[in-house]
């Protein structure tokens, strides 16, 4: 049986940055992955992450993957794949079907970072062909290349159901209709207009009651729920979709912490059953450690962090790193944790996980016979009080007419701060903590347009309504083909993706830095310079194919 | 359909191309590719008919883990086709019901 240091299973971000991290410091590393590549979940993910620009902010989660593979890679750790775990036994022995042959290796310390899986929603139809994961679907087009359908239906307005809505429309695929069970939107503001204003209806109270066709997807029923989550009869409606998307939620994919005999509690803000776990990761059982999505949903940047933590926490407990240094770093990286565990999203995962680490220290205190007071209830299911949104500031009517300056549309707390440091001017100030809202210093702004490609959220514009007599112009951004030209006449939208008139392609600005977030600048009547924030090129070519 | 190109990946990195056989039929693919989303393109959607009901399953997870995928390829069944890429000359069977391992020169 071969013994290894450290066995990590998984090679997403989670698995990837605890193997570096304890590699780099001389611990000897193997990562099992049962895929053919490593990079986890990252490699589909085109999007720019929100963050802190000290970090991966405004970064494409598939060029994170690719650093995190290559840091991995230098630091010496070896990965495996095509590698399926198949067992956890006693003193750390591993059951793995290597390229179809089963080994038994024994690990000295084991991390799990075995990701999420998708929720799945049973109606009637929904297991016909053309019903899908939205992650399924992000995989086949944004790593395969192939369209999941012409026409979408998405379930669910969380962050994955508004991103991979616009990743379809990016795809070429028109999405009809996002439907939504709660009275509100799931994700990010930011996130869902990004689709509202290409014309992506989100229906609110609102879900799919039915999905029809004959051996394949040909339509769809959706119907209105009451307050109370039931379905109102006579308010169905019939739309003709091809494919049903679903994104309802994700689960940690903990079957492995299962039978490996760490302790679990239910947390709903986390996914349904988590393992119990310290500060450190580390579970119920010694030697194993969790890090990442299995250890309780979150999003990639902060999967990245906890596998820092359990890959100090690991390296310090075999002698690789000095105790006070290990504590100095842990401390750290907690702190750029907190940070991204802020605001209406975050805020609800910090939450929970301060809930999962009680349960976790009063498990081990009954364990060791301790009296625990009955504060810690291992079962924590309720939700973070919705914070008051913030109102955004709009420059002033008098600076508008001065001349070009930027309109953050950011009206949440999003852990994210890459529009401060674009700013040459030091005219946008974010400061600490990171979630706080962007500030426009109007009187500082110069117009140049440095923030709209910068910022993850699509969310800045550039208005000058001194352009001429009755014009005023806008900077958008515009991540869809084909590009538009100088000249071209396009239909302008607002908010909505409601047409409201015609606007004048005056320049498109797509130089590499922007990272494919091309800044189109458009003239409008200059009555709408407040009103369009999106643009439509009249006769969309059709998309060349293989 | 297969897109050729994307606003933030550019032109699509594609591998080779082969051919597989599906039920028979010819069907081109790129090396690389997993078999479900080959099919995918080229508009095949049922991959498996159940086995109590005889109903059409497509791709579902594409993560291996919900078995809606499993077909029969180069003869043995139950594989799941959504994380098997294609290989040139492949050949691929929609499966019916749990599934028969076939003799190499079987005819399906």
């Amino acid at each position: 049986m071969r013994k290894v240091e450290v066995a990590v299973v998984g090679a997403g971000p989670a698995g990837l940055t605890v193997a570096s991290e304890i590699a780099n410091r001389g611990g000897k590393v193997l990562i099992l992955d049962e895929n053919a590549k490593p990079g986890g979940q990252l490699f589909k993910q085109l999007h720019k992450f929100f963050g802190s620009s000290r970090h991966l902010a405004k970064e494409r989660g598939f060029k994170i993957a690719q650093s995190l593979v290559q840091q991995a890679q230098e630091a010496g750790v070896e990965i495996w794949f095509d590698a399926i775990v198949i067992g956890i036994f006693e003193d750390r022995v591993l059951g793995v079907v290597h390229k179809g042959k089963l080994q038994k290796l024994q690990a000295d310390r084991i991390v799990l970072a075995t990701g999420a899986s998708e929720k799945a929603l049973a109606f009637p139809g929904w297991t016909l062909p053309g019903v899908m994961g939205a992650g399924a679907a992000q995989t086949m087009m944004n790593i395969h290349g192939i369209l999941p359908g012409k026409r979408i239906l998405m379930v669910g307005s969380g962050n994955v159901g508004l991103i991979v809505s616009y990743q379809l429309l990016q795809a070429g695929a028109k999405v009809e209709a996002v439907v939504e069970a709660a009275p509100k939107v799931g994700g990010y503001q930011v996130h869902a207009d990004k689709i509202r204003r290409i014309g992506v209806p989100i229906y609110l109270s609102y879900t799919v009651k039915e999905a029809f066709g004959d051996s394949r997807v040909e339509g769809a029923i959706l119907i209105q729920l009451d307050e109370n989550g039931r379905p109102i009869a006579g308010t169905e409606r019939e739309i003709a979709v091809d494919t049903v998307c679903l994104a309802v939620g994700l689960s940690p994919m903990a079957e492995l912490t299962w039978v490996a005999g760490c302790q679990f509690t239910y947390i709903n803000d986390l996914g349904g059953q988590v393992p119990l776990h310290n500060e450190a990761m580390a579970t119920t059982v010694p030697g194993i450690y969790v890090a990442g999505d299995v250890a309780g949903i979150g999003e990639a940047s902060s999967a990245i962090e906890e596998g820092r933590l359990a890959g100090i926490a690991i390296a310090a407990d075999l002698g690789y790193l000095p105790n006070s240094e290990a504590e100095h770093l842990k401390e750290q990286t907690r702190k750029e944790l907190d940070a991204l565990r802020q605001g209406p999203v975050g805020g609800r995962v910090g939450q929970a996980k301060r809930a999962l680490l009680d349960a976790h220290a009063t498990y081990i205190a009954r364990q060791a016979g301790r009296e625990v007071k009955e504060r810690a209830e291992a079962t924590w299911t309720g939700s973070a009080p919705e914070a008051p949104r913030a109102r955004a500031e709009v420059p002033s009517a008098e600076r508008r007419a001065q001349g070009p300056v930027a309109v953050i549309e950011c009206y949440e707390e999003i852990p994210c701060d890459p529009c401060e440091e674009a700013c040459h001017q030091g005219a946008i100030f974010v400061g600490e903590p990171i979630t706080s809202l962007p500030h426009l210093k109007a009187e500082r702004c110069n117009g140049c347009g440095l923030c709209i490609p910068a910022c993850p959220g699509l969310a800045i514009f550039v208005i000058d309504e001194s352009y001429s007599e009755d014009e005023a112009t806008i900077m958008l951004p515009y991540e869809f083909l084909p590009l538009p030209h100088k000249g071209m006449t396009v239909k302008a939208l607002d908010l909505q993706g409601q047409l409201v008139g015609e606007a004048r392609v005056l320049e498109v600005r797509n130089p590499k830095a922007y990272d494919c977030t091309p800044v189109i600048k458009i003239a409008v009547s200059k009555e709408l310079s407040m009103t369009v924030r999106h643009i439509a090129l009249d006769e969309p070519k059709e998309r060349s194919t293989v | 359909m297969r897109f050729a190109e994307h606003p933030i990946l550019g032109t699509f990195p594609r591998g080779r191309k082969v051919t597989v056989l599906v039920d028979g039929q010819e069907v081109e693919a790129f090396e690389g590719e997993m078999i479900a989303f080959a099919l995918h393109a080229d508009g095949i959607k049922t991959l498996h008919w159940t086995a109590k009901r005889n109903e059409p399953r497509g791709i579902f997870c594409a993560i291996g883990h919900c078995t809606d995928c499993m077909m029969i390829v180069d003869g043995v069944p139950n594989v799941r086709a959504c994380i098997t890429p294609v290989r040139e000359g492949m050949r691929i069977e929609t499966q019916h019901g749990r599934g028969e391992w076939r003799k190499q020169n079987e005819k399906s």
